[in-house]
């Protein structure tokens, strides 16, 4: 799993790649988005377009980060979600909690203007 | 063409192994003529299978060790993951789906090998537990036409 990061009107775009199959990548992840929220971003999308498979580790990642995000009063917005991971969203039920866009611009431009 | 073990793994319960089980299941996947489908939901499985033998399992202790079998017939994949804990009830696993579980991060495994594999089965066994999963393929799983697994 390998991350990219870039920032684009205030939002920090997360691009991931690889397979998110849990082990110490899913801990500095998680420690990556605590830096993150501690430097003072708010507004947060995952990139999963380039996502091979996911695991329910790879789920407890987004879910962490999830977590981490709002407990901070932020947001979280899912683009390019995969067919394979959606399935996975639709069997957990987890599609009820995770706000998904097919592309990074739709949940860029989701996020109000100017907060 | 009779079931057959292609490939054997032994893993310390430490999850930084975790990487080197999904680079087995990679390399015994090159022999096979399968969609990258059927390929990936064989390797989360496994992924599954091998996380929750070193978590739940073995504890993560690294003097206990994790078992991969890998076994393919023509006319499907069988995965058999073995710990050396001291086995649980499946049925016990709490449903990730319900409400008040939805934001663990934890808990979706057997939930989602159950999705992705055939048919699986928890087998309790002296020093551990084994749980054998099976996935069909859709044609003859070396690309052939034998569909024969007697």
């Amino acid at each position: 799993m390998r991350v990219e990061t870039r920032e684009q009107d205030s939002v920090l775009i997360l691009k991931i790649h690889g397979k998110m199959m849990g082990g110490p990548e899913a801990t500095t992840f998680q420690e990556t988005i605590k830096q993150h929220v501690a430097e003072g971003y708010r507004k947060f999308i995952f990139d999963l377009g380039e996502v091979d498979w996911m695991n329910s580790s790879g789920l407890g990642s987004l879910i962490g980060g999830l977590t981490t995000i709002k407990n901070a009063g932020g947001e979280l917005k899912l683009a390019a979600v995969t067919e394979k991971i959606h399935s996975l969203f639709l069997i957990t039920k987890l599609v009820t909690i995770f706000e998904s866009y097919d592309t990074v611009d739709e949940a860029l431009n989701s996020f109000p203007a100017g907060k | 063409m009779p079931l057959k073990k292609v490939g054997e793994l032994s893993v310390p319960s430490t999850l930084d192994h975790l990487a080197d089980v999904d680079q087995f299941t990679e390399g015994l996947f090159r022999n096979l003529a399968l969609p990258r489908e059927i390929l990936d939901d064989v390797a989360i499985s496994i992924s599954e299978a091998v996380n929750n033998a070193m978590v739940h399992g073995n504890k993560l202790d690294p003097a206990r060790k994790v078992l991969i079998r890998f076994y393919v017939c023509s006319r499907y994949l069988r995965l058999v993951v073995r710990d050396q804990g001291t086995g649980f009830q499946p049925e016990t696993v709490p449903d990730p789906r319900q409400e008040q579980n939805l934001l663990k991060t934890s808990g979706r495994g057997l939930l989602i090998m159950r999705h992705l594999m055939d048919r699986v089965t928890f087998q309790p066994r002296r020093g551990g537990m084994q749980i054998v999963m099976d996935k069909y393929c859709p044609q003859d799983c070396y690309g052939g036409t034998e569909r024969n697994c007697a």
